[in-house]
């Protein structure tokens, strides 16, 4: 199958370096500490933060910092077919570890000792690149809770399909079985926090990618840095401050 | 020693400000003391923000961010509603909206003897002040003001409690007073009290006026005084 046209379209349109489009909104749950939703393209989803809180498993508790809990899971409906087990599978416990590994490098979790911080993703619509919207969602439900952050995670992921490096996968590029990356960065620090790869790719091709990958990275990082800085702006102008 | 502050955090005061964001470069600033307020941080030479909100300075020296959360993080000397969740021999447990449960001796009373132990139910409502607040171990309260005497604290009977940011009841502690709080004063007979935690409580003759009061206060988060007002004005027309 043909994902880049001689023109060098893809299926949707896009050219290889481009993104879909990016959507952000905070504040989308009331009775969480921080939400936001996020949205790239038809990938949709909606992460909530609580705490810090006390922690609700004293066997659990860490007296040098915060405990980071993270569970990832699918809406029944965020699927063409209906999802039967939309969470606790393998898939599910592997992503949501993935999540909590990349926001306890952000989080400040020595400020917040002996507490618990719980992030809970859910994906409204999939359409490819889920663990990376999950990602930019779960910063902005962060931050919009006041949990003391090193700076911005930020998540895009690229591939390489017909000999031509891809930016942002869709469901049908993701699932065409060529080499996948998907990169969490840092962007004012310049660290990589998370960097998976299903497939093989030759290592000059790798660095390709994973150049292009964390170009996305830094766009969708002005992006959310737009949006908390608007919703902050937006509260500051009503209140006549 | 007043602060010389570099050109991108002169910049940055009164902006608003990302995790990340770095304010003042102290590699080109010497023998110049800072005070770092809340969500910044030092990085090496680099002063850095950790939350986001709005940037602010206070001469000489004090930087920190300004910011409106859910969550409440303890600081000494801020007044604070807290719930009594537990209730053991030397202390009260009490819920403070924080990382973690928040301590109130039972001799932290005005003339507070093993003798007069107050004798809290769980659930009561308590005003109190935070004594001390470490990262390591619980906040520590008192229903004292720092002379010893009772002051304003203490529990809160009746009445009704509800929950706001830390921005608006910051807003509501600032002075001059809060248009919302002067408008509704003016035409209204009720009780308040605010803490820094997010916890508001508001008590009046009638159920009426103290639902009235709870609502104006929780539509006036994100409203301009004029607006605050005119929202009070329509308040008070309906059940007038």
């Amino acid at each position: 199958m043909e994902y880049v046209s001689p023109e060098g379209l893809r299926l949707d349109g896009r050219r290889p370096m481009e993104m879909r489009q990016i959507r952000a909104e905070i504040g989308a749950v009331s009775k969480a500490d921080g939400s936001a939703i996020f949205e790239m393209g038809n990938t949709k989803v909606i992460a909530a933060v609580y705490g810090p809180r006390e922690v609700q498993n004293r066997n659990q508790q860490i007296s040098s910092h915060a405990l980071v809990r993270c569970e990832y899971s699918m809406a029944n409906f965020s699927t063409g077919d209906r999802m039967r087990k939309p969470k606790g599978d393998r898939r599910s416990t592997e992503i949501s570890l993935v999540i909590r590994q990349t926001m306890e490098a952000c989080i400040l979790t020595h400020l917040l000792p002996r507490s618990q911080i719980d992030i809970y993703v859910q994906v409204l619509q999939a359409d490819g690149g889920t663990r990376s919207a999950c990602i930019n969602a779960a910063t902005l439900a962060l931050a919009d809770a006041g949990i003391p952050m090193r700076d911005l995670v930020t998540s895009c992921s690229a591939g390489y399909l017909n000999s031509t490096p891809l930016l942002d996968l869709n469901y049908v590029e993701d699932s065409a079985g060529g080499p996948d990356v998907t990169l969490g960065i840092l962007p004012k620090l310049d660290k990589v926090t998370l960097l998976q790869m299903d497939s093989k790719l030759p290592i000059d091709i790798l660095e390709n990618v994973m150049q292009l990958a964390i170009e996305g990275c830094k766009a969708i990082a002005n992006y959310i840095r737009e949006v908390l800085l608007e919703n902050t702006k937006q509260l500051e102008y009503r209140r006549g401050v | 020693m007043e602060t010389k502050s570099s050109s991108s955090s002169t910049n940055l005061v009164d902006q608003s400000v990302c995790p990340g964001d770095v304010i003042l470069d102290l590699s080109n600033m010497t023998n110049q003391t800072i005070k770092l307020g809340g969500g910044l941080r030092q990085d090496c030479d680099a002063i850095s923000v950790m939350k986001a909100g709005r940037l602010r300075f206070s001469k000489p020296n004090k930087y920190w961010v300004e910011n409106s959360q859910k969550r409440y993080v303890p600081h000494a000397e801020d007044s604070v509603l807290g719930i009594v969740v537990d209730s053991r021999s030397d202390n009260f447990l009490v819920d403070i909206k924080g990382p973690a449960l928040a301590f109130l001796p039972v001799l932290a009373f005005e003339g507070g003897t093993r003798r007069n132990i107050p004798r809290f139910e769980i659930g009561t409502l308590i005003y109190a002040r935070v004594v001390k607040a470490n990262p390591g171990m619980n906040p520590e309260l008192a229903c004292t003001d720092a002379s010893g005497k009772a002051a304003e604290f203490g529990a809160l009977k009746d009445g009704y409690m509800f929950e706001c940011t830390t921005g608006l009841s910051r807003m509501l502690l600032s002075s001059p007073t809060c248009p919302v709080l002067d408008a509704l004063g003016k035409k209204l007979s009720f009780e308040i009290a605010v803490g820094l935690n997010g916890r508001v409580w508001v008590s009046a003759a009638s159920p009426q006026t103290t639902i009235v009061v709870a609502n104006a206060i929780m539509n006036s988060e994100t409203l301009s005084g004029a607006q605050q007002r005119i929202m009070v004005e329509k308040l008070l027309e309906r059940i007038h």
